[in-house]
């Protein structure tokens, strides 16, 4: 734990340290006014403590991203694990359909934009719809493939004792393919937190961490755009390290697959 | 009899040429109730698919697969299959595995603990009842294989290379347990093995397949009693004439390669 910790130090000074090379050369070199990491740390903490970046608190930016990244992957689960596992589970049905999903999963994410716009217009929808776009394939390509993977020893030793299609599947083919899930679900977890400063462009309402970051083309409030990036790098991290890495432990756990040693 | 192949062919669509694979041509073997029948061969020769057809795991391409005189149409509690590769469940607890061979059919979740813990104890191994599968040797995991596949209380006893990936040491224990059951039980035993030593010291039978296309050789009965001396003059002359057989074969020397070659289904 004291050695992860280690790393995340080195990581976060590695960033910093070439943030800051990078902005005192830009600065001496073209004259831009890029934020230096002591000026975007002093106006996270003027965020923090309640100053506003582009007309709202950094709070408020965050409630209405996470609103919309938790709508979008919330869809994004719904579809991705039911069409995953009919995958998984109907061969005629994986050859048929995961050329499609592989297709959707080469879009860009900032590709989506003309398309949701066209199916939604300006708003809200809009943008649940591109986070869930970019969610979906890898949460539908790991979960089938996960199943597929299942030794058919397994299914075997289920049949052979008499158990249900059903019972085989939620028995054996679910557990076995848990770990995959769970790293379909989070790769596309992390899609989506990633797309939404493309998705927030097209958001009705000017609220929101991509939307901030965008916004500053405008305002030139470039400080507030290093806020927003660092409030999402911090957020997607944390969510990514904290719950997955520990989810992903206790499956392991459970499954009795390599265990961790320092759990 | 207790199960029959009856002129059973199998052909597997080869993946790479898209054509049939003869994996069985025209093989036909009865199976006689309570017998220790050894199927031996050299490897891609056809055991697992001839095991795999009378488990009902697949279905022939031609000719029937019978059990107790009826069509065998998929696997079923009444013909337990031991596997060669790892089969436990690793996320579950060794008891829960062999738990979750036993039918649900009523009796209740104490009853089926019993009952599973009693075959646990019928191998050594009911003090490791709440260890998980990857904390046991090899010897130990095939074990608790035997015990769940004995727990759903088979009429056959399939058995593909058991013990194959064990060290020999291990695998002339579990041979003497495996043995032992069966003179316990005198369940019907179909084991294969390409280990013509482990055939002579278990089987009533030894039946002799080869490859390309997959068909029977030669059969012998061994009548000999147990524990059986494989230097003893007769085993020794048997040994010689079913490791000749093997060599004459014309595929022993080189890979194994299965022919090509269509059958008309019909
Ligand atoms: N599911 C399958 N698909 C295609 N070919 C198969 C399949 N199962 C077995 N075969 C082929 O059939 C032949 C016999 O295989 P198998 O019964 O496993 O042999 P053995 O158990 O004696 O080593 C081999 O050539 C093998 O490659
Ligand atoms: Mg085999």
């Amino acid at each position: 734990m004291a050695r992860d910790l280690g790393n995340v130090l080195i990581g976060v000074a590695v960033i910093v340290a070439a943030w800051w090379l990078t902005a005192e050369a830009m600065i001496h070199l073209r004259g831009a006014a890029f934020p230096t990491p002591p000026e975007a740390f002093v106006a996270l903490w003027e965020a923090l403590l309640g100053a506003e970046l582009n007309n709202a608190t950094v709070y408020a930016h965050t409630q209405s991203s996470l609103s919309r990244w938790g709508a979008g992957y919330l869809i994004a689960l719904a579809f991705g694990l039911v069409a995953g596992m009919a995958f998984g589970t109907a061969p005629r049905l994986h050859d048929a359909g995961m050329v499609a999903v592989y297709i959707l999963q080469m879009v860009p994410g900032l590709a989506w934009i003309p398309i949701a716009m066209l199916i939604f217009g300006l708003g809200e929808a809009a943008t649940v719809f591109i986070i869930a776009m970019t969610a979906i394939p890898p949460i539908v390509i790991n979960t089938a493939g996960g199943i597929r993977e299942v030794p058919t020893v397994f299914t075997r030793v289920a049949q052979m004792s008499g158990r249900e299609d059903s019972s085989v599947f939620l028995h054996v083919l679910l557990p076995a393919a848990s770990l995959s899930i769970i790293n379909g679900m989070r790769i596309g977890l992390a899609n989506g937190w990633r797309v939404l400063i493309a998705a927030e462009m097209v958001v009705g309402v000017a609220l929101g961490l991509g939307f901030s970051i965008y916004q500053s083309r405008y305002s030139l409030d470039f400080t507030a755009a290093f806020v927003a990036i660092m409030v999402i790098c911090v957020i997607g991290l944390t969510i990514e390290k904290l719950l997955f890495v520990k989810m992903e432990n206790k499956v392991r756990n459970r499954l009795g697959i390599d265990r961790e040693d320092d759990t | 009899m207790i199960a029959e192949l009856r002129n059973v062919s199998k052909v597997f669509a080869d993946p790479r040429s898209g054509r049939g694979l003869v994996a069985l041509n025209d093989v036909s073997l009865s199976i006689e109730e309570g017998e220790f029948l050894c199927l031996v061969g050299s490897s891609g020769c056809g055991k697992s698919t001839t095991l795999n057809l009378m488990a009902g795991f697949e279905a022939p391409s031609r000719g029937q697969m019978l059990f107790r005189g009826e069509e065998v149409s998929g696997p079923s509690p009444e013909r337990g299959v031991v596997f060669q590769e790892p089969s436990l469940f690793p996320w579950m607890s060794v008891l829960q595995n062999v738990m979750f061979s036993l039918q649900d059919g009523g009796a209740r979740k104490a009853v089926r603990e019993e009952r599973a813990m009693e075959q646990l104890r019928l191998v050594g191994l009911d003090s490791f009842a709440h260890a998980r599968p990857n904390d046991l040797s090899g010897g130990m995991k095939q074990r608790v294989a035997i015990a769940r596949t004995l727990a759903m209380e088979p009429e056959m006893l399939l058995m593909d290379e058991p013990f194959g990936s064990l060290d020999e040491q291990t695998r002339r224990k579990l041979d003497n347990e495996a043995l032992s059951l069966w003179q316990r039980e005198r369940k019907t035993v179909v084991f294969v093995t390409h280990n013509i030593d482990e055939a002579l010291t278990l089987g009533t039978r030894v039946v002799l397949m080869s490859p390309s296309p997959g068909r029977i050789e030669r059969e012998w009965h061994i009548d000999e009693a147990w524990p059986r001396d494989l230097s003893s003059p007769r085993m020794v002359s048997l040994r010689q004439e079913v490791v000749g057989m093997l060599q004459a074969c014309p595929c022993a020397n080189g890979a194994p390669r299965p022919s090509l070659l269509t059958l008309e289904e019909d």
